[in-house]
């Protein structure tokens, strides 16, 4: 007899042979298993096919325009979760902390290390709420889309078609954009507050050396002249395309988070669809790996756009 | 962009809700929490200074008990060897008033032995003269003058060598 800690060996081996049997079954009744074998699984076995549908569908339809989609759900259960469940734990806040504070706790305290060992104590209490907010609310959204409810649960619509009470909310490409579009006005909010208007511009547009070649040409130099309007223009050339990545950030921020969480969510229904037993668990142990991949990117790059717009940058200036 | 569901109102609702989400999380999670953290680093910075303080006053208070045993043990070894020094004094003073007590007494016995002795000799001196007289009385069976005899006995035992000191 095993005495050691934990399962015995031959319950180890009951489990192992269990979960083969249901492997070996999810394989026979998937696909791939009946056309290979020949056989029609019961009815009550079969996954639907996975359709992949990019828009979220509407759940209630107020008018043509207002629509609330299963993703809105989502998002608004997210939302209520996350607060319900921090004011629960910081609803007594004690010196001395009880388990729950201590969540709470865990939690802001990694993420501040996280802000402070890149922005330095004194913004990382600027940087902070919104860094944080991001991060928890893409990784609520992307563990949240794991729970069973989700994509399980649906109304059936005219025409037949199934749809999804809840859908990940990250899915949605209203979402990223969303958090994309809030990360922007943050950082572009924290430049002009740390420089001012004109200086926060003028990081952009480096106006000294057109300037001086205009003066240039005015007292009859051509060659300096010249030379500083072309690099004036160069210069401003520079600044557009300065200005131009600060929106394309927003497209690639969308972009990354919408597609990651997408093609999981259609890796797990493919997967489910072909063996549904068993085999989805190792990429749903993926899907919580890149949802916290996911999220620690969008709040890390907002983090370092922010101390980029924070920190008052010296080069442009030297002209 | 309607193919991948791009939709204005929907996108207008979830910057709400993303704000809603930050509103309600900074007052509910980051601010108790952060509050709370720095109270307690604030806290614990205090008690490790209070510590340090602690600990130096210690060593301080030690240093001065140490100095205060040394300076006390010095003073009762001073008071030990005074008492001592006293002691032999005193024991000094008192076999030296023993001495003279003792010499007085001696001295006292031996004036009051002197006196005694002056004493007797004088009864003496006086039982010899009436036993001469008496004697010579006897003898002679005569009395001729009393007075006149014991003066010239008196006389006689003043001249003889023995009975003067």
């Amino acid at each position: 007899m095993n005495t050691g800690p934990g399962c015995s060996v031959r319950i180890l081996a009951w489990i192992a042979i269990i979960l083969l049997v249901f492997l070996a079954i999810g394989f026979a009744v998937g696909p791939i298993g009946s056309k290979l074998l020949g056989i029609q699984a019961p009815n009550f076995l079969s996954v639907p096919k996975p359709h992949v549908q990019l828009p979220a569908e509407g759940i209630i339809h107020i008018n043509r325009m207002l629509v609330i989609t299963n993703t809105l759900l989502a998002s608004w259960l997210t939302v209520i979760v996350l607060v319900v469940l921090f004011a629960f734990c910081t609803r007594r806040m004690k010196l001395v902390p009880d388990r729950l504070q201590n969540f709470a706790e865990l939690i802001v305290e990694s993420l501040l290390n996280f802000i402070q060992g890149a922005a330095g104590e004194k913004n990382a209490r600027t940087l902070f709420p919104i860094v944080a907010t991001i991060f928890l609310y893409v990784i609520t959204n992307a563990y949240m889309a794991l729970l069973p409810f989700f994509g399980t649960i649906g109304i059936k619509e005219a025409g037949d078609t199934f749809v999804p009470l809840f859908r990940s909310a990250n899915t949605d490409i209203n979402v990223p954009l969303s958090i994309a579009i809030m990360s922007f006005i943050f950082v572009e909010y924290w430049g002009l507050k740390s420089l001012g208007v004109l200086r926060y511009l003028n990081s952009f547009f480096n106006l000294g050396q057109l300037r001086e070649g205009i003066t240039n040409l005015f007292k009859g130099k051509i060659r300096p002249a010249i030379t500083g309007i072309a690099f004036g223009f160069i210069n401003l050339f520079v600044g557009f395309l300065e200005v131009f990545s600060h929106f394309i950030r927003i497209i690639s921020f969308t972009f990354r988070l919408f597609g990651n969480m997408t093609a999981g969510e259609i890796l797990l229904l493919v997967v489910c669809f072909l063996v549904p037993f068993i085999a989805t668990i190792p990429f749903y142990g993926l899907e919580l790996l890149i949802g916290f991949i996911q999220a620690l990117i969008f709040a890390g790059l907002t983090l370092v756009f922010g101390i980029i717009a924070l920190t008052p940058h010296t080069e442009g200036e030297h002209s | 962009m309607e193919g991948i569901g791009i939709n204005l109102p929907l996108l207008l609702a979830f910057l709400v809700n993303f704000i809603i989400l930050f509103v309600l999380l900074s007052i509910v999670l980051y601010r108790p929490v952060l509050r709370m953290l720095d109270e307690r680093q604030a806290r614990i910075r205090e008690a490790m200074e209070q510590a340090e303080q602690i600990k130096q006053q210690a060593a301080r208070s030690e240093d001065e008990i140490r100095a205060q045993i040394e300076k006390a043990r010095q003073e009762g070894q001073a008071i030990i060897a005074q008492a001592a020094l006293m002691g032999e004094k005193l024991t000094e003073e008192a076999r030296e008033s023993a001495r003279k007590e003792s010499e007085a007494i001696i001295a006292k016995a031996r004036a009051e032995i002197q006196q005694e002795r002056d004493r007797v000799i004088e009864e003496l001196r006086h039982e010899f003269a009436d036993i001469a007289v008496m004697a010579a009385e006897k003898v002679i069976r005569e009395t001729l003058d009393k007075e006149k005899h014991r003066r010239l006995i008196e006389e006689t035992l003043k001249e003889s060598p023995l009975l003067n000191k």
